[in-house]
């Protein structure tokens, strides 16, 4: 099971376009990657409301909510790497995530989110017409979690609740590399053997966690008249990638792989937040993120002069956001009933020396008088790099997201 | 409405930006370099002569051949080959006659025509005469019922040459034939009278197989199976009113025999499956792959499977003497090749692929034939050598098949099967044979017809053969910076096959 969702989100190509790290962990998806965090900067893991849903920083927030949520995610993103005078252009479509909460008044809440927390994603042809060669290069890892969750309010302390959460860790990493001959070094009278031969360096394994078949978020969450307050920590878990690395010829002509696995160390996530609301509909948030980072990233490498390691940074998250709550009144006007939310955030990624900043501008747009709600966001910014391995980067992206929402098991008058 | 337009937005977003930045493939290269990646594979050779097998076997092949589309039955090149044809007949026609004496039996045989009436055939070739001393051996079976009678047609063709393969003669006759052959149609071989006064003996539905065996014939005769045009077998009453009968047979079959008295010679038969299994050691291929290298081989780190190199050709040369070989139509005879690989941990034969040098082909021909100017051997066997350098860690050793396959009539021609022809011209042919073609027209580089020919090859025991290999290497500048010594690509020609430690740095693009 675990294998045939990570190989249909994979095979959909859905994944996002970054290129740093992706010998590494590739791209982190913070937040879950919902639309509506990300209009706001991924700030807000502490605003409760009826509808939030799932949080997969915060699992303790969707105790205060009343209505089933079912949340699907969508970005559209347009990254170009560049370093000095050279530059290109990737664009990804991916799918960071999908929740679905389920509040039991109270017994509490449950609910699950699938989200890609980890991807690297590239499929880019080569033709260079002056030297007259032709290669192909792929990156498709996706690291999936499938994350239950339950959270519940405290039944002598109402305003507090905890939560946690289990992350269970699956996907698939593929690097190929398929080159043409350089007959450069040797004779002319030897090159018939090598026409049309392509050679692929091959590597691909599965992501899972070492001796546990998950990691675990317990947090506390406080929800004030005013001021929401939230704490988590997420503990340390080993990823290990069972990679094999291969020559091929063709999808059927191969060399038997060697295996290496690879672990991946990551350190415990500590993360709180604030979330106030002022004249009723308005709030402010402030997300904060941290892991301290002990050891490398051992990368997939295996050849030519790929470098064995990623030198890893502490890395945090600071988010800052602002959201207008649209009215809940249907028959008010419908820019009043419409989320209008906006954000910034400063990131220091787990790879070294290279640090991200953005901001995003989003609306929430309601679908018929039920609660449904189509989530856009437009995000920017810039990851710094002054590393020669890491081109620094701009991305733009869109991002939708659709949530469906559901009052079950009440009947008209409750 | 308002928002059907709104969902239109990222998409039209998404189709100005992905306009509005240059996909750059430059920008990609030098990313790939930055990454420490190439963007080509540097091949490199390696030469490692003097190589010596430590054994080599013929393993003969006798098994009985299905002739379902085409037989064949004769002797030729240190082989003979028998007919066997499954007839079911009956006692009406037998009962008719007066007397025995006065009934020829025969068995009439259509012949091949991609053969017999092929223009590229030696100007020689016909006519084919001789005097064949024919052996006739037959089983007829007890007296069957008419529905076991009716079944005979529904017996397996498995199963009867599994049958085959312990043919138990009842009755046995010789007789002459004075055979000849030209561009005819048909073959009729008039069966001993032995055979006929057996059918008459043994009245009612019954089954005969009968088989031809002419060990001392000087050709070998191809026929049409059942499946394109029955052998018959034909009894006419000479003495009565020229009334006869006629029977097809159900089935029909080759048996091989393998007719060498040399048990020390590596002799191969063509057109059978008769192979030559050699094996070499792997030491000698791994030495000069560590000396080139500067690392360990074979690789014994982890699960023992190299996969820092990769082979893109190997090609193997051995001295060859085609004096003591014989051919029957002058063509030369293309090897086929394979090599023991490892599937799941178990050796399987795998076919190697042939790829063509062309620029050698067209100055000096395919260099993996035999009866062909020239003095040496030229097989490729890349996918054993990709195997034994990655699994070569449990040391096992280096083994090749080779069999005589398709004679080739255009043997300087680099096409892959055939070529159609751009200008009137007239193609001279290397056994003597001369066509007119025209524009448009279509000429194979393989002859139609398998040639029984015999091939000795027991030089290759004592004559050592040279292997070139063709490699790409994952190494980078890392792993091997202690052992490189730079080199320009004009001197690579010259130092191949001499043990060198060679860098295999890319200079980043």
């Amino acid at each position: 099971m675990k294998k045939f969702i990570s190989a249909l989100l994979c095979v959909s190509g859905i994944s996002f376009a970054s290129m740093i790290g992706v010998d590494a962990l590739g791209e982190e998806q913070i937040a879950g990657g919902s639309a509506a965090m990300a209009g706001r900067g991924f700030a807000g893991n502490a605003k409760t409301g009826d509808v939030e849903g799932v949080s997969v920083v915060n699992p303790a927030r969707q105790a205060f909510d009343t209505k089933v949520v079912l949340n699907l995610n969508f970005l559209l993103g347009v990254t170009t790497a560049s370093r000095s005078s050279s530059s290109f252009t990737t664009t990804n479509i991916s799918m960071p995530s999908m929740n679905l909460s389920f509040p039991m008044g109270d017994f509490g809440t449950f609910g699950v989110s699938l989200w890609q927390h980890y991807a690297s994603s590239i499929r880019e042809d080569i033709h260079n017409e002056k030297e007259k060669w032709d290669a192909e290069i792929e990156y498709q890892s996706s690291l999936y979690e499938l994350v239950p969750t339950y959270a519940i309010r405290l039944p002598f302390l109402r305003m507090v609740s905890l939560g946690a959460s289990a992350h269970f860790v699956m996907g698939s990493f593929t690097r190929n590399l398929t080159l043409g001959p350089d007959n450069s070094e040797i004779s002319q009278k030897d090159a018939w053997a090598t026409n049309n031969s392509t050679v692929s360096d091959y590597v691909n394994g599965d992501w899972e966690i070492k001796n546990h078949p998950a990691y675990y978020t317990f947090a506390a969450q406080y929800r004030g008249r005013m001021a929401s307050y939230f704490f988590s920590v997420t503990t340390p878990y080993t990823l290990q990638n069972d990679l094999e690395y291969n020559f091929r010829f063709s999808e059927t002509d191969t060399l038997a792989p060697t295996r290496i696995m690879r672990e991946i160390r990551v350190p415990a996530m500590l993360a709180t937040g604030v979330n106030y609301r002022f004249n009723k509909r308005h709030n402010v948030m402030v997300d904060v993120a941290w892991r301290a980072w002990d050891r490398d990233i051992e990368n997939v490498a295996g050849s030519w002069n790929m470098s064995q390691v990623t030198k890893t940074q502490n890395d945090f998250n600071i988010s800052l956001g602002y959201q207008r709550d649209g009215s809940d009144v249907f028959y008010d006007a419908y820019w009043d009933r419409m989320v209008y939310r906006a954000g910034l955030w400063y990131k220091n990624w787990y790879v070294e020396d290279v640090s991200e900043f953005g901001g995003s501008i989003g609306i929430g747009l309601p679908l018929g008088r039920k609660g449904m709600m189509l989530d856009l966001a437009i995000q920017g910014g810039a990851r710094l790099t002054d590393d020669d391995r890491n081109w620094s980067e701009s991305f733009f992206g869109i991002r939708l997201g659709l949530v469906g929402v559901g009052s079950w098991g009440k009947t008209r008058g409750q | 409405m308002k928002t059907k337009k709104l969902l239109f937005l990222p998409l039209l977003a998404l189709f100005i930006s992905s306009c509005s930045f240059d996909m750059d493939d430059e920008g990609l290269s030098r990313w790939l370099s930055d990454q420490g990646m190439p963007s080509s594979y540097k091949v490199q050779t390696v030469t490692v002569s003097n190589l010596k097998p430590i054994s080599a076997e013929v393993l003969q092949d006798s098994q009985p051949l299905n002739a379902y589309a085409r037989g064949m039955f004769g002797a030729a090149n240190g082989m003979s080959i028998d007919a066997v044809f499954d007839f079911s007949i009956d006692s009406a026609f037998t009962a008719r006659m007066k007397k025995t004496d006065s009934v020829k039996s025969s068995l009439i045989l259509r012949m091949v025509e991609s053969l017999y009436k092929s223009k590229f055939l030696p100007l020689d070739f016909f006519p084919i005469e001789e005097e064949l001393k024919l052996n006739v051996s037959w089983i007829l079976s007890e007296k069957l019922s008419q529905k076991e009678w009716n079944k005979l047609e529904n017996i397996n063709d498995s199963v009867w040459l599994y049958e085959l393969e312990s043919w138990k003669t009842k009755k046995k006759a010789d007789t002459m034939i004075s055979v000849s052959v030209g561009r005819n149609d048909s073959l009729v071989l008039d069966m001993p009278s032995a055979l006929i006064s057996d059918i008459r003996k043994n009245a009612g539905y019954r089954r005969l197989q009968l088989r031809l065996s002419a060990p001392e014939a000087s050709n070998i005769y191809r026929f049409y199976g059942p499946s394109i045009y029955f052998p018959r077998f034909h009894i006419e009453d000479l003495g009565g009113n020229g009334d006869y009968v006629t029977y097809n047979a159900y089935r029909s079959a080759s048996i091989p025999k393998n007719r060498e008295t040399c048990s020390d010679c590596l002799v191969l038969h063509s057109a059978v499956f008769d192979s030559l299994v050699v094996e070499f050691p792997s030491e000698p291929i791994m030495k000069a792959l560590s000396d080139f290298y500067g690392d360990e081989f074979p690789y014994t780190k982890g699960d023992s499977n190299d996969v820092r190199q990769a082979v893109v050709m190997a090609e193997m040369t051995f001295f060859r003497d085609d004096s003591k070989g014989s051919s029957e139509f002058d063509f030369p005879i293309m090897l086929e090749t394979g090599s023991y690989v490892d599937s799941v941990g178990v050796a399987v034969f795998k076919s190697e692929n042939y790829r063509l040098d062309r620029p050698r082909i067209n100055e000096s021909g395919h260099p993996n034939m035999v009866f062909h100017d020239g003095d040496s051997l030229a097989l490729q066997v890349t996918a054993g050598m990709r195997d034994l350098i990655n699994r070569g860690g449990d040391g096992r050793s280096f083994k090749i098949v080779m069999r005589l396959g398709s004679s080739v009539v255009l043997d300087k021609d680099s096409s892959a099967t055939y070529r159609v022809v751009t200008e009137r011209d007239t193609i001279e042919y290397d056994n003597g044979g001369k066509i007119v073609v025209d524009k448009g027209d279509t000429l194979d580089v393989f002859f139609a017809e398998h040639d029984y020919a015999r091939y000795d090859f027991t030089s290759i025991k004592n004559k050592p053969a040279t292997l070139k290999l063709w490699l790409a290497s994952k190494r980078g500048q890392e792993t091997d910076k202690k052992e490189t010594v730079k080199k320009d690509s004009t001197a690579s020609a010259k130092t191949e096959g001499k043990k060198v430690a060679t860098s295999t740095a890319r200079e980043g693009k």
